[in-house]
């Protein structure tokens, strides 16, 4: 079981594009407030936990809240998701970098782990991880390797304006809503905002996802008879992971460290070899970053089935 | 030669008399020993279209190259025959100091054929062959029996033997009987029928013959390593609790069969299931001779003896016949050992038949009280079965046979494939599994592949069917039959880091020829296509390669699994893909190159 913890990764860049015209919205998305606090702050503040390295692209004339990243402007406003993406891109630190709008309130860490990890997906080198939601790319939620920047500036030299020019040339892994599922089943990460009634939604969303969840651990085998119980309840930040259970739920029954659980330097928890886990009882999972809901059941068992 | 003797011991019942022949060094490279060596002589001495109870039906019992060489989990060996239960091969195994002793006797197989005019048991050595009366061992079950030879032996020569033998169900030709050693059952398939269709009560064993391997040191540094790994985390379930592990888990999972297949999950799974056992009640841990896992697991009944108790045990004569209370489950194990009946066979036709009898299709049954649930009734028709009394010779047939003397209706919901009687492995929730036992050359089998790894191990979605999964069947066939071959208990199996390279080297180390982790790949598929040969000889049909109506038709109907089904183009799907993975026709019958290329 590969369960490595999450880490800061000094390669890696994101770029949040705050230039859109909000026209529909009638006021700044980036400014939107969530919590009494403005959307790119959360965005800044939550994409900080994975990047050191974080550029905020803005419109030309666009004022922003001081925010600890580096600000970039469109040399020309306006030029679509191409244009953001590419002052982005010339202005990070790192080799490649995580390209989001500054309107998608629920961005969920473990799924951009996922899509930086595609990078190099079967020893493959990508230049572009892109995920395709209901049958259609998503290039601002995606992840662009430095070097396409000649290229971008050749599209807009040309006014070819759609991402999509890039995808096909140069190497692109497109990332299937099966594999997205696996990480966000509801596809949350592409809800973004247009309107009055959209960010009223998202609001009232948001404060779902901002209390802690609940989830049980059920034990089978060793682990139950080492934890001597059936099953533990556990209370977990709103955006736990599976790797975030495993670290509370060696909190809560000691026993299993050594034994079924795994605690290393740094205090993160995974499986032992030998052992797996299943949500719900339906699907089994090997990665420590994804994501548990509220309710979920998450099973831990003898990796060893039958017999 | 290294790791083997190089011959064989042929013994003719009939005319008592027995010869000794060489096996050339080239099939025992081809195929190993175990249910390799078994298929290639099963396939030699078994004249086509034999009838399984007649004395021409050759009984064999093979050894293998890793026997006795010291490696953890060897000490296995593979009785070999064409199954009364299926008219198929039969190729059951079994452990423990009786598979070491037959290696000391001085063959790698021993081939039995012709039928004794009177009970007879065999005692071999490595210097001959006697049959002995067994008329005084009707009647007993193969402990007693075990325990009346070895004192019987022990007083008269002063020698100890190591025993096989069969219950009241073997002697009665109860297709599902089995043979036993040590508490140990060669289970599946009927073995212990043929034996007592041959008047064989048992087979005595005492040698001192040993076989050299060829590099020692090499196989010791080999030995000390499984031996290291044999005792990690891969194996903690089997040691800490043994297989009746898995209860709980597949009820969870919604893979446990209940109530003959029409449903799971099981209301009383926790009750019944292993981690209560180890929790509520007494247990011992046991082992086989030369095992560091000792996955053997004994729990006493409420009154007081012990009893092995696996998890397919657990499951057949539990929630598949709708039985709740652990002590009923013990009972009714303890009187399958002791009547000699293969626990999955007795339990899934003993489920069969309380279904005919919740639907009023055999008004005989109405008199035995047999329903879901009611362990009373199955607790009394166990040793029916066995004595083939009342309704119990019918149930003795196997639940195949038996619905076809009920009807129609009956044989949709016989869960059997060719003639053997499901595991407890929900093919509709696991969907590699469903083809495996589809296809399996022995009928529905849990243990001559392990396709339900792909699907508890999310390498695949278990609730789709596919194309790509009969490679996966195909591949953990080929796995097995190689595991089977060495022999190395499958409880190791996750323990190898690289399973074919570290089973070539083993294997250059014991014979001193040169294996390579391909060439023990061909191995598996030369001996998977060797059974399906015997079986096309035998009568094969491509619906034989099929499941029951009831898995094609009705859906899952609760639990996490709720909606679930398996539809027969899904299975057909998936049966192509697997014969198009062994390079088979479409109608799954070898192609004569196939044959060439194998060296068949």
């Amino acid at each position: 079981m590969d369960m490595q913890a999450s880490t800061h990764s000094s390669a890696l860049s994101a770029v949040i594009l705050s230039g859109g015209k909000s026209s529909r919205m009638g006021r700044p998305k980036a400014l939107l407030p969530f919590d009494d606090k403005p959307l790119i702050a959360h965005l800044v503040e939550r994409l900080s936990r994975r990047f050191a390295d974080i550029v905020v692209v803005a419109a030309p004339d666009q004022t922003l809240p001081s925010l600890p990243v580096t600000l970039v402007h469109d040399a020309v406003a306006h030029q679509g998701p191409v244009g953001g993406i590419y002052y982005g891109l010339r202005a990070i630190r790192g080799t490649a970098a995580f390209v989001t709008s500054c309107d998608v309130p629920f961005l969920q860490l473990s799924f951009i782990d996922y899509l930086v990890s595609q990078l190099d997906h079967n020893g493959r080198g990508y230049d572009v991880v892109v995920p395709v939601w209901q049958d259609r790319l998503q290039p601002l939620h995606a992840v662009y390797r430095r070097r396409v920047v000649p290229h971008l500036q050749e599209q807009l030299a040309t006014q070819r304006l759609r991402p999509v020019y890039l995808y096909d040339t140069v190497p692109t892994r497109k990332v299937s809503a099966a594999e997205i599922k696996r990480f966000d089943p509801e596809g949350l990460s592409f809800l973004n905002m247009n309107t009055q009634e959209d960010y009223q939604a998202a609001l009232a969303h948001w404060r779902t996802l901002s209390a802690p969840i609940s989830c049980t651990v059920e034990l089978f085998g060793v682990a139950r008879l080492t934890a001597h119980t059936p099953r533990v309840p556990l209370v977990l930040s709103a955006e736990a992971t599976l790797g975030d259970a495993l670290t509370v739920l060696g909190t809560e029954c000691p026993a299993l460290l050594g034994s079924v659980l795994s605690a290393d330097d740094a205090g993160y928890t995974s499986l032992r070899n030998g052992y797996t886990c299943n949500i719900n009882g339906k699907d089994f999972v090997r990665d420590a970053h994804t994501r548990l809901r509220a309710g979920d059941s998450l099973l831990i068992l003898s990796s060893d089935a039958g017999g | 030669m290294y790791g083997f003797h190089g011959r064989l011991l042929r013994i003719d019942l009939t005319t008592q008399s027995y010869t000794w022949q060489d096996i050339e060094a080239s099939r025992l490279r081809a195929v190993l020993g175990g249910v390799g060596l078994g298929a290639s002589l099963l396939y030699e001495y078994a004249p086509p279209r034999v009838e399984p109870f007649s004395a021409d039906n050759p009984l064999i019992f093979t050894s293998a190259p890793l026997v006795g060489t010291g490696l953890t989990t060897t000490a296995k060996y593979a009785v070999v025959t064409k199954s009364p239960l299926t008219g198929f091969i039969a190729d059951s195994l079994s452990s423990s100091f009786f598979a070491l002793e037959l290696k000391r006797v001085g063959a790698d197989a021993l081939v039995i054929t012709g039928a004794a005019e009177h009970p007879t048991y065999l005692l071999i050595t490595d210097t001959g062959v006697e049959f002995r009366t067994a008329a005084h061992l009707a009647g007993l079950s193969a402990q007693e029996t075990e325990e009346r030879i070895r004192y019987a032996v022990r007083t008269a020569q002063g020698a100890e033997v190591r025993v096989a033998a069969i219950g009241r169900a073997g002697e009665n030709l109860v297709r599902f009987a089995t043979l036993s050693n040590e508490g140990r059952h060669a289970g599946r398939g009927g073995v212990g029928a043929v034996f007592g269709a041959k008047k064989l009560k048992a087979v005595a064993l005492r040698g001192q013959r040993r076989v050299a391997v060829a590099d020692t040191e090499a196989v010791e540094k080999i030995a000390i390593t499984l031996r290291e790994r044999s005792v990690g985390p891969h194996t903690a379930k089997y040691r800490e609790i043994g297989t009746v592990a898995n209860l709980a888990v597949f009820d969870r999972l919604g893979s446990l069969p209940t109530y003959n297949f029409q449903n799971t999950p099981f209301a009383q799974a926790e009750a019944l299931s292993g981690e209560s056992f180890i929790t509520n009640g007494f247990s011992q841990t046991h082992g086989c001779a030369a095992c560091t896992i000792r996955c053997e697991r004994l729990f006493q009944s409420l009154s007081g003896e012990a009893q092995r108790l696996e998890y397919e045990t657990l499951f057949a004569l539990g929630p598949l016949c709708g039985i709740e209370e652990p002590d009923a489950v013990l009972r009714a194990a303890r009187l399958c050992d002791q009547h000699g009946l293969d626990t999955i066979s007795t339990g899934g036709t003993l489920a069969w038949a309380a279904e005919c009898a919740d639907k009023g299709l055999w008004p005989e049954l109405h008199a035995t009280g047999l329903s879901f649930g009611n362990a009373e009734a199955m607790l009394a028709l166990i040793p029916d079965i066995a004595h083939r009394r009342g309704v119990g010779a019918v149930l003795a047939e196997g639940s195949r046979r038996a619905a076809t003397h009920i009807g129609a209706e009956a044989e949709s919901f016989a869960m059997q494939v060719k003639g053997m009687e499901l595991p407890g492995y929900e093919p509709r929730s696991l969907k590699t599994m469903a083809l495996g036992l589809a296809v399996s050359p022995r009928g529905a089998c849990h243990n001559r592949s392990g396709a339900y790894e792909a699907d508890f191990s999310g390498q695949v979605d278990r609730l789709q069917a596919d194309a790509g999964r009969g490679a996966l069947v195909a591949a953990s066939e080929d796995f097995s039959a190689v595991l089977d071959s060495l022999i190395v208990c499958k409880f190791l199996r996750k323990c190898f880091d690289d399973f074919y390279v570290e089973a070539a080297q083993l294997m250059s180390a014991v014979t001193g020829w040169d294996y390579t982790a391909a060439n023990l790949m061909r191995v598996g598929e030369r001996i998977n296509t060797l059974k399906k040969l015997f079986n096309m000889r035998e009568g094969w049909r491509p619906e034989d390669d099929w499941l029951p109506a009831r898995l094609l038709t009705e859906p899952l109907s609760s639990g996490v699994v709720q909606g679930v089904s398996l539809t027969p183009d899904e299975l057909r799907l998936m049966i192509q893909s697997y014969y198009a993975a062994r390079g088979w026709n479409e109608e799954g019958l070898v192609r004569e190159e196939k044959k060439r290329e194998l060296g068949l």
